[in-house]
Order: structure tokens, then C-alpha cells, then sequence
């Protein structure tokens, strides 16, 4: 619990956080500086001068905000004549040179100039002479595009390259208002967190060919959610729309602040894996090669379970843990094994030392909490002479040596994509994929996390726990799944399931290594 | 300033000469850090090849460990390194206050009309350069011309025609 | 009126070479530095009153006592020999006619901030002043007053020259530094101050090429008699150099507090025949101009030219006269200005290129009043508000001309034309 300390902002007193500086301690009490070249991850760099603020008595008078710490008993001048003046004067000449392209430019709606035009300026333009013109639509590489008029060169990508990746592609070359971001020629961007400079970049300088020109910002609803593409379990904004005559469709991901967990970042494949929301999905039931209405496909399972003499349940690493521990309800009321093999989710040796896991599975922890077996043998034991094999969600072509199991054992996949296993079920039933649904997931740092469902399709696939209940599963809801964790789950006695922070909880090492693998 | 962000590349690379690269391993002794070596060595590209290349650039940020962004921003930023080649003969006039108010428009129109070039550019045989540069330093001695590193001061358009001649 | 104290040896053949200066002086105050405790020394340049003479005046010895004591880092000396601020053709002198004043400078400078290594930094374009002063560093090498031991001493010290490229930024202190490390040199924003985080995140002390070439005198011959030249508040000798339209431009070393209008007079000629007074630049391109009346009481000091709302500055004087367009004039500066800024921060970069295009626009008879007052508006709305005073350099200058000589500017806008026959 950090040190409060009391100082004054326009003649009252506020009461903030002592260690930071100004723009942070009094924007966590909402009390806005504008600014544009500081981040918190990459520190202050005290170029843009829209922070700069009146200290009553202080020598000097007028300091950046960025680089000043909050003080006890410091005057903080904000709504006086000459700093509104100083923030009016420096938004003019920001604006000077900057292409009024926001009819065409992605940032607009979510645009630091526009924003602080709007409320810290507001004057015409005074530039009767021609501005500066730079290269615009650039190709800098891993899907970014810079135009270097629009650019306010904050130096937030250089700094991101520099201090965060460390792969330093990017630089400010030339001086004086000949200045320009640029890449090294044969040099271009070239990491696997590139694209954090589209979210970094405070206007359209830096942009994401994927995202490109598809979406205005205003139309596109915020929805916080967990990226599944890895055990990190980057915290992400699903940024989605139902545009009119079409379904609600992502439009991109973005990571969204969680300190403990990915900080400010994410990486670009997790970024990527909006489209496995969108395309190939596994639309309709299906029953052999025929689409039928799902009440035909569940029955056609119900009897498939209640003829089988040897069952096995596969879960996947992806599946939430209220929708692993409802499959675990299900396969004892039907005497099934359970396991949760997927060593294919594993790619050894990709992972590195900031966010990317080898794991690209979202909830591998849970088995440990839940006691699912995921082992090889495990495996192997189970499925010896079985005869039905339901998957939920695990695609079990990524792990599995060669295509004679399919041959050997019915088998279903109540999933939600369509992949190389889909196209091997007897039986397919879509349920909701993560985007759609809720749920708690707990990763590589033993952080539990809920998501919420974020995109409303306008045909919904149900979700897995209730198709898990129309198997004949105990839970009939959600909520009957997390009063059975908490009555019942030693390492999950302590949190309280139905209110998980927003920052996610982090299960306590003991709790965690209390259950049997 | 126009762009200098176009670099030139040369379709080979590039690696210090035996001299270059004696004065390279002295230097990284006189440093704590690796990057202080950027600038002399951007020098030292210049005094072997007479500007400095994009495979130059590379070379260095990858001999001093260093990002080729440092390099190439170094490179773009300070106005002295040549990243074209220069005429051989290659002449900076001052232009500010003192040589301006003694007459440095007259020199820099000479020399337009008779080399042919204006200011930036280098002649078509790559005999000559013309640059207009920033305050040199000799104000009292305006107006000043620069050539080849060489300071010629007092100058006029007779002393320069004079001097190119000696020059040839 | 001419002294000759920093320059004693300026007009002595070979003065550059280490026996001939030895001869006449060079390096005879080591012994006694060197009897003395570092902290003596840092008080007797302060006693002597020596102020910085790269432009601002900070007094020299109170620079040097707020480095932090024990700490557990190397403390580094730059010293500045960028000489870019137009007007200003003083230290290469130094370099090339006396170079081992300035590394007696620096030996002494250095044992007073318990300092071992020293950078000087050189504006690239100085090509035979570098080698003039390469040459005296290897010289003071070879004979033992660098290196190792200095004069014999338990005292390391080794000086480093370090060329810059065509940047006149660098001659900020903190871009100075930047550029040493090997990178642009963009000013950093202080606090914190150089000599407690400077180069390499070391205590550092930045002197001007002057400043370091004064302490030999200082130091033999001990504060007072340093202030026995020039004021009470600005005591000692400068090298002045006076350019523009006068009929013997040059460099002169001068007791600062003389009368400009006599200095000029006097030591550099005066006018040109035919001609009158139209203003003086006084101590470099961003001092704010004096008119001729304004002139008549001002003296070559610091206290007189900040009275006078001018400054001191690098004692740069540049004369005009009745042939100078004040507006192409003060194109010709933001233009200077302009092309050097470094780029880093917002006011200054974008400032600067449209108060160029405004006067451009007005010089090409479309301008209009309102971009005599814009332009005037804009020297308010950029200084003070970057990360270094480049930009206050433009702004308080053209502002200025902008006061004193707006009528030239008006002229252009209602008629299109100069007020005279220009230049």
C-alpha cells in the first residue's frame, strides 16, 4: 500500500500517491495533464511540452509534469491563464505541420490530437504558409504502416524498440522539423511485439495494415477479455461491432493494463488470434457429413454415451475451469475417463523472457487445481479399447502421432472451430468460444482470471456447460458449477468465484500444490 | 535541412581499411562505452571514402555492437558527414550574419553560375561540390569559404576565381 | 585598451610547441597546484570572480563546488570548444596558437574536481585547429604532463578529443554530452544538473575552451590579480570579437566594462566611411540587438548588457550599419536557428520553421500585419517552454529586431519593399 501524501491542484487539496510523478499521481485521482510523449512503460521523455504545469513558487515556475514527483504541500497550477495558454500554444504547433487526414485515418475517435484539440484548444488554424511534407504510408514491417506526416514524434516506438524488445528497428533521423521516424533500409521492424507501437503511437502515425481502413474506433465496442493464445493470459480489449445486415464480428484485439500480469503489452500473434473468433468457426451441428439442428446432434450423443462401454473425455487446456470441472461432473455420472493430453499445445522452446509462453494453451494450470490427468500414458490407458471419445475443445490432431485412433473409436468434438479434428467427428456440436462466453482461466503464474462474454453472435451457440448439461451433466448453470468448486476445490477454498478482481487473483503457492496432479 | 534519410547504398560491403581500423581499436580504449565510438567512427568512414554509405553504417553499428538506428540517426542528424560522395574539390560558404552582411550571396551566385551546381549539389564530372554551412567561426574575417577542410578567408569573387584556378 | 593576458602568447612564434611555451610559462603553475588541496583551488578560482565565457556567465568556481562529494563515480570534464554561436571566433585562438595554455587548464581544473579523464569536445568543422591541438596533446604525452602521472605526480589524467559534426546544438552542455555518448545531441531535460548526472550518468563539469584557458593565470598570479581587470562583477580579460560592418573586423583580448560604442571605435575601426550606426549585436547572434542610442551607455560586462535587457552572451559584437535590411537580417538568423535545431521537442522544431516562413512570406511582399504580430506572438509562445534555450536564442533576438526596427517589417507589408536600398 503506497504512501499518501496531501498537495494542492488549483487551490484544493488532493490527496495522492507519494513516488510518482504528476501525471500519474494526479491522473489516478482523475485529474487529467495532457500529454503525449510519456508512458508509463517507457518513462518520461519530456519532448511533446503538453504537460507542462504551473508550480506556485517553484523555481522554475513551469515544469513538465512527466518529470516532476508529486510532493508534499506542492502548488500544483493547472486551470490558471498561462498554462491553458502554454497547452492552447502548444497543440497549435503540433497541428501546424500534422496532415488533417482523420476522414482517413484510423485513429480518428480514439486520437490524442483530436482529444486534446477538443479540449485544451479549439482555435483555427493561423497557418497561412505551406507545411511540411514527409512519406507517408510506409511499410515498416510485421504489419505496420507509418506515416511520418502524421507523426508527432513523441519517440514512444523508438523507445519501445529500445527499452522494451530491445531490437532498436526504429530511430528518429534528420533534426530541426526535417525529423522523421524511419527503419534502417534492409532493417525493418522485425520482433514479435511490433505492433504495440500501433496502440503506443497517440496518433495515426503508426498504424496496423490488418486493421486498416475496416472499422471506424467510435463503432467498435470495448469489451475486456483474456487472449487465449498463450498460458500468459494477456489481459485484451476484444474491440468488436454488429455493423447492420452482418453478425457481431472482432475487429481486432488490443492488450488492455493488468501490472501483474502483461503490463501495458501483448504479443502479436496473441494479437492475431482474433481471426480463429471470427473465420472457420464451427457453424452447425453435424452428424457424419449432414448439418442438423442441435437437439439431433446432442440426442445422437446422449445414445452414442449410454451404448459406449469404454468412454473417454478429452478436455482442452483452453477450456475454461468451470467448463473442465462440469465435464469432470459429467464423466463420473457416465463412468468416463477424463484426461486433458495435449502435449501439441506445446511448442518447446518458443516462449521467451517477456510475455510469450511455449504453452499457447490459455488455462493449462487448471488441470493441476482440478486434478485432470494430462499425461501421455494417462492417455493411452484410457483411450485402450475405448470406444467413444469426446472432445471438448481439444484438438487432439496436434498432438496425436498419426489418424488411427479416429479410425479406431467414435469420436465426437463438441468445439468450437473448424479444424483438422472437426473434420474427423462422427459427431460435432458447437458451443460458444471464449469471446462469447464466460469464464475463469488461471495462468502460467498461477493468476486466476475471469472473462466475460464480450460478442453477441446473432445466432449464439450455447455454451459448453449447458450442452455439458444436456449430456446429462449435474450443473445445469454456471453458478451451480462455482459453488461446486468452491464446496469442493481445496486450492480454490480462499477465492471468492463470483467476484474475481478485475487484475485477476493470484492462487497462493500452497493452494496450487494442495491438490494431486 | 531537406531529408537526409535517403541513404545511398553502394551494392557492396564495406569494412574498415588497415589505417581505419588500427585508429578503431585505439579509440574503443578511450571510451567507457561502446556507442561513444559512433561519431569518430563515422569520421573515420569519411576520411577513407570520402562519405559514408548505408553498408558503412551497418558496418559500424555491427563492429561497435550497436543498433544500425543509432548509427543511421547519428549519421542523418549531424550535417558534416557527407552521405553522397562530394566533388573533389568541395566547397562549403558560410552564410550566416558577419559573412552575410560582407557579402556571401555574391561568392554563392558565382560560384552557381560558374560551376554550373547550386547549393547541395556536386557537378556533373564530380569536379565540384557547393554547400552553404552554418557560422564557421572566422567572422572577423568574412567572408569565409571552406574548402576540402582548408579555411580561405577574407574572400571575394576575384581571391575565389584565384583559388579554384589553384585548385584544378 | 588591449591586454594581453589570456593571449600573452599568442604572437609568440611556435607558442603551439610544447618547448617554446615551456619556455615562456606553460605548465610552471602545476608545482604549486599540485602543494595545494584540490578544495583550495576550487575556492581560489572562485575568489577570482571568473564567470563561464562560453555565453552565460555562470561563475566558474561555484560550477565546480556543486559536484557531490563522495560519491562513488568518476567525475568526467567536458570542455567546450563547439564555438558555433555566429559572431563568436574566439577559442580557436587558443587552439592553434597556444594549445598547451589550455592543457595547463585542464590539468589544473581537473585536480581541483578530482577528475582523471577529460573529453574535449571540438566543432568538426575546426580541421586544423584539431590537429593543432592533437598535436600538443601528444606533445603533453610525450613529456609527461598527460598520462599516467602527471608531471610525476600520483595524479592519472587522460584527455580525449572528441570531434562533433555540424551541429550547433552541441555547444548546449547536455547535448554536448549526448553527443559524446554517441548520440544525437538532443539536450536533456535538467534536473538533473550535469555535475551530479552528467556523462556516462557521472558527475560532470562542462567548461568553455576560455573559461579552462583562464586558470593558469589565476592560478600563478593568484584572484586578485585576475580582478584587477574589468568590474567588481565581472572581473578579468575576454577575447572579444568584433565583426560587421567595421573597418578592422578581429579578435581582440579586452578588460571587460569598456564603453561598446568606444571598443568599437577605437579598437576595430569604426564604421565604414559614409556610413551610420544602425544597431550592434553584442555578444553573439542571440543577444537581443542594441540600438545606436541604446548603445551610448552600455559597457562590455554582464551587469550593464542585462540592464540594457541584452546580455553579455560570448562577447560576439557585430556591428550594423545604415546598409542592413533588419528583416532579411533577421531571416538570415531564424533561418540559422531553424536549420539547427535539434528536433526533439515540439515548440521549438515546428516554431521555428514557421516563424522562417512567415518572415519568408513577408520578405516576398505577402505579408500581412497580422503576421508581423503573429510572428511576434510566436517568440512569446516558444520560449520558455522547450527543453533547452535554442529556441530562446531565436526568440529573444528576432523579438528584438521585431521591437526596435518593426517599421522595416511594416514596410515589407504595405509596400512590399525594404525601407532602403538593401543590402
Amino acid at each position: 500500500m503506497a504512501e499518501k501524501i496531501k498537495l494542492f491542484v488549483n487551490g484544493q487539496e488532493v490527496e495522492v500517491e507519494s513516488g510518482k510523478n504528476l501525471i500519474d499521481a494526479l491522473g489516478a485521482v482523475g485529474i487529467e495533464i495532457p500529454h503525449l510523449c510519456y508512458h508509463p512503460a517507457l518513462g518520461a521523455d519530456g519532448n511533446c511540452r503538453l504537460c507542462l504545469v504551473g508550480i506556485e513558487d517553484g523555481r522554475p515556475p513551469v515544469v513538465p509534469a512527466c518529470k516532476t514527483r508529486a510532493a508534499e504541500g506542492m502548488k500544483v497550477l493547472l486551470d490558471v491563464d498561462n498554462i491553458k495558454r502554454i497547452q492552447r500554444n502548444v497543440m497549435e504547433l503540433e497541428l501546424i505541420n500534422h496532415p488533417i487526414d482523420c476522414p482517413i485515418c484510423d485513429q480518428a475517435g480514439e486520437c490524442k490530437l483530436q482529444d486534446f484539440y477538443m479540449k485544451y484548444d479549439g482555435q483555427k488554424s493561423r497557418m497561412s504558409v505551406k507545411p511540411v511534407l514527409k512519406a507517408k504510408k510506409m511499410d515498416f514491417g510485421c504489419g505496420v504502416v507509418h506515416d511520418q506526416e502524421r507523426c508527432v514524434l513523441c519517440a514512444r516506438c523508438v523507445r519501445f524498440t529500445r527499452l522494451i524488445t530491445k531490437t532498436g528497428e526504429l530511430g528518429i533521423v534528420n533534426r530541426t522539423d526535417a525529423a522523421r521516424v524511419n527503419t534502417f533500409p534492409g532493417r525493418p521492424l522485425n520482433n514479435r511485439y511490433a505492433l504495440n507501437v500501433v496502440d503506443l503511437c497517440p496518433v495515426g502515425a503508426m498504424t496496423s495494415s490488418d486493421f486498416r481502413f475496416k472499422q471506424r474506433a467510435w463503432f467498435l465496442t470495448k469489451s475486456p477479455g483474456i487472449c487465449h493464445g498463450c498460458s500468459k493470459g494477456c489481459n485484451i480489449y476484444i474491440d468488436h461491432n454488429r455493423e447492420k445486415y452482418r453478425d457481431d464480428v472482432i475487429y481486432r484485439f488490443r492488450p488492455r493494463l493488468n501490472a501483474q500480469v502483461n503490463g501495458y503489452f501483448m504479443c502479436d500473434a496473441g494479437r492475431m488470434t482474433y481471426k480463429l473468433e471470427n473465420d472457420n468457426r464451427l457453424a452447425a451441428a453435424r452428424v457424419g457429413e449432414k448439418s442438423v439442428e442441435l437437439a439431433e446432434a446432442v440426442e445422437a450423443v446422449r445414445r452414442a454415451v449410454s451404448q459406449a462401454k469404454k468412454i473417454v473425455m478429452v478436455v482442452s487446456p483452453n477450456c475454461s475451469l468451470e467448463q473442465m470441472h462440469a465435464v469432470q461432473a459429467l464423466a463420473g455420472q457416465c463412468n468416463a475417463a477424463v484426461s486433458g493430453y495435449s502435449d501439441g499445445y506445446v511448442q518447446q522452446g518458443d516462449g521467451d523472457d517477456f510475455l510469450i509462453q511455449d504453452d499457447k494453451a490459455a488455462n493449462r494450470a487448471s488441470f493441476a487445481i482440478l486434478g485432470i490427468d494430462s499425461g501421455k500414458a494417462g492417455f493411452d490407458q484410457a483411450i485402450a479399447g475405448a470406444d467413444l471419445l469426446i472432445s471438448f475443445q481439444n484438438d487432439l490432431t496436434r498432438s496425436l502421432e498419426n489418424d488411427t485412433l479416429f479410425e479406431k473409436t467414435q469420436f465426437v468434438l463438441i468445439g468450437s472451430y473448424e479444424n483438422d479434428c472437426a473434420a474427423r467427428a462422427a459427431i460435432s456440436l458447437p458451443v460458444a468460444s471464449y469471446s462469447e462466453d464466460t469464464g475463469m482461466v488461471v495462468n502460467c503464474d498461477g493468476i486466476l482470471q475471469e472473462y466475460r462474454a464480450a460478442v453477441g453472435k446473432i445466432s449464439p451457440a450455447p455454451s459448453l456447460i449447458e450442452v455439458v448439461h444436456q449430456l446429462g451433466g449435474p450443473f445445469s448453470t454456471r453458478d451451480e458449477v462455482l459453488a461446486d468448486l468452491t464446496a469442493n476445490v481445496a486450492a480454490l477454498g480462499g477465492v471468492d468465484l463470483k467476484h474475481i478482481p478485475a487484475a485477476g487473483t493470484a492462487l497462493t503457492a500452497n493452494e496450487v500444490s494442495n491438490v494431486a496432479a | 535541412m531537406s531529408d537526409r534519410s535517403q541513404l545511398i547504398e553502394t551494392g557492396k560491403p564495406f569494412a574498415f581499411d588497415a589505417q581505419r581500423d588500427a585508429e578503431f581499436e585505439r579509440l574503443a580504449t578511450r571510451y567507457p562505452t561502446r556507442e561513444s565510438l559512433i561519431l569518430p567512427s563515422l569520421w573515420l568512414v569519411q576520411e577513407q571514402e570520402g562519405w559514408i554509405s548505408a553498408e558503412a553504417m551497418a558496418y559500424i553499428a555491427d563492429r561497435i555492437g550497436t543498433y544500425a538506428s543509432m548509427v543511421y540517426e547519428a549519421a542523418t542528424f549531424y550535417t558534416m558527414y557527407n552521405l553522397q560522395p562530394k566533388g573533389k574539390v568541395h566547397i562549403c560558404v558560410c552564410r550566416t550574419l558577419s559573412c552575410y552582411l560582407l557579402g556571401k550571396q555574391e561568392i554563392v551566385d558565382y560560384l552557381q553560375r560558374e560551376l554550373g551546381i547550386k547549393p547541395g549539389e556536386v557537378s556533373a564530372d564530380s569536379q565540384y561540390s557547393l554547400e552553404e554551412v552554418e557560422c564557421l567561426g572566422h567572422c572577423g574575417t568574412a567572408p569565409v569559404v571552406q574548402i576540402n577542410g582548408e579555411f580561405y578567408e577574407n574572400m571575394n569573387v576575384e581571391k575565389l576565381k584565384d583559388l579554384l584556378a589553384t585548385l584544378k | 585598451m588591449q591586454v594581453q593576458v589570456l593571449s600573452a602568447r599568442f604572437d609568440i612564434p611556435d607558442a603551439h610547441r610544447i618547448e617554446v611555451a615551456k619556455e615562456h610559462g606553460a605548465y610552471a603553475t602545476l608545482e604549486k597546484v599540485f602543494s595545494m588541496q584540490p578544495e583550495e583551488v576550487i575556492e581560489t578560482v572562485k575568489a577570482s570572480g571568473l564567470r563561464g565565457r562560453g555565453g552565460a556567465g555562470f561563475p566558474t568556481g561555484l560550477k565546480w563546488s556543486f559536484l557531490p562529494k563522495g560519491l562513488d563515480k568518476p567525475v568526467y570534464l567536458a570542455v567546450n570548444s563547439d564555438e558555433s554561436e555566429p559572431a563568436t571566433f574566439k577559442d580557436r585562438y587558443i587552439l592553434v596558437r597556444d594549445p598547451h595554455l589550455l592543457i595547463e587548464g585542464i590539468i589544473i581544473c581537473c585536480y581541483a574536481i578530482k577528475s582523471h579523464a577529460a573529453y574535449i569536445y571540438i566543432r568538426g568543422e575546426y580541421t586544423t585547429q584539431v590537429k593543432a591541438l592533437q598535436a600538443a596533446i601528444d606533445e603533453a604525452y610525450a613529456a609527461g604532463y598527460l598520462g599516467e602521472s602527471v608531471g610525476g605526480r600520483d595524479f592519472k589524467l587522460d584527455v580525449t578529443v572528441h570531434r562533433g559534426a555540424g551541429a550547433y546544438v552541441c555547444g548546449e552542455e547536455t547535448a554536448l554530452l549526448e553527443s559524446i555518448e554517441g548520440r544525437k545531441g538532443q539536450p536533456r531535460s535538467k534536473p538533473p544538473f550535469p555535475a551530479v548526472e552528467g556523462l556516462y550518468g557521472c558527475p560532470t563539469i562542462i567548461n568553455n575552451v576560455q573559461s579552462i584557458a583562464s586558470l593558469p593565470f589565476i592560478l600563478t598570479n593568484g584572484p586578485d590579480a585576475y580582478k584587477a581587470y574589468g568590474t567588481e562583477k565581472s572581473p578579468g580579460t575576454h577575447l572579444f570579437g568584433i565583426s560587421g560592418l567595421v573597418k578592422k573586423p578581429g579578435m581582440y583580448e579586452l578588460p571587460l566594462g569598456l564603453p561598446i560604442l568606444e571598443v568599437i571605435d577605437k579598437v576595430a575601426g569604426g564604421l565604414r566611411d559614409g556610413r551610420t550606426l544602425k544597431g550592434i549585436i553584442p555578444g553573439g547572434s542571440s543577444t537581443p540587438v542594441l540600438t545606436p542610442e541604446e548603445a551610448q551607455d552600455v559597457t562590455l560586462d554582464y551587469e550593464s548588457m542585462a540592464a540594457h535587457k541584452t546580455m553579455f552572451g560570448s562577447g560576439g559584437i557585430v556591428v550594423l550599419d545604415d546598409t542592413v535590411d533588419m528583416v532579411k537580417l533577421v531571416e538570415n538568423l531564424i533561418s540559422f536557428y531553424h536549420h539547427e535545431s535539434c528536433g526533439q521537442c515540439t515548440p521549438c522544431r515546428e516554431g521555428l520553421g514557421w516563424m522562417l516562413k512567415i518572415v519568408k512570406k513577408i520578405l516576398r511582399g505577402e505579408g500581412t500585419t497580422a503576421d508581423i504580430d503573429l510572428l511576434t506572438e510566436l517568440c512569446d509562445n516558444i520560449e520558455g517552454k522547450t527543453v533547452c534555450v535554442l529556441s530562446a536564442a531565436c526568440t529573444m533576438s528576432t523579438r528584438s529586431y521585431l521591437n526596435k526596427f518593426r517599421h522595416e517589417f511594416e514596410a515589407y507589408v504595405h509596400s512590399g519593399a525594404p525601407v532602403q536600398a538593401a543590402m
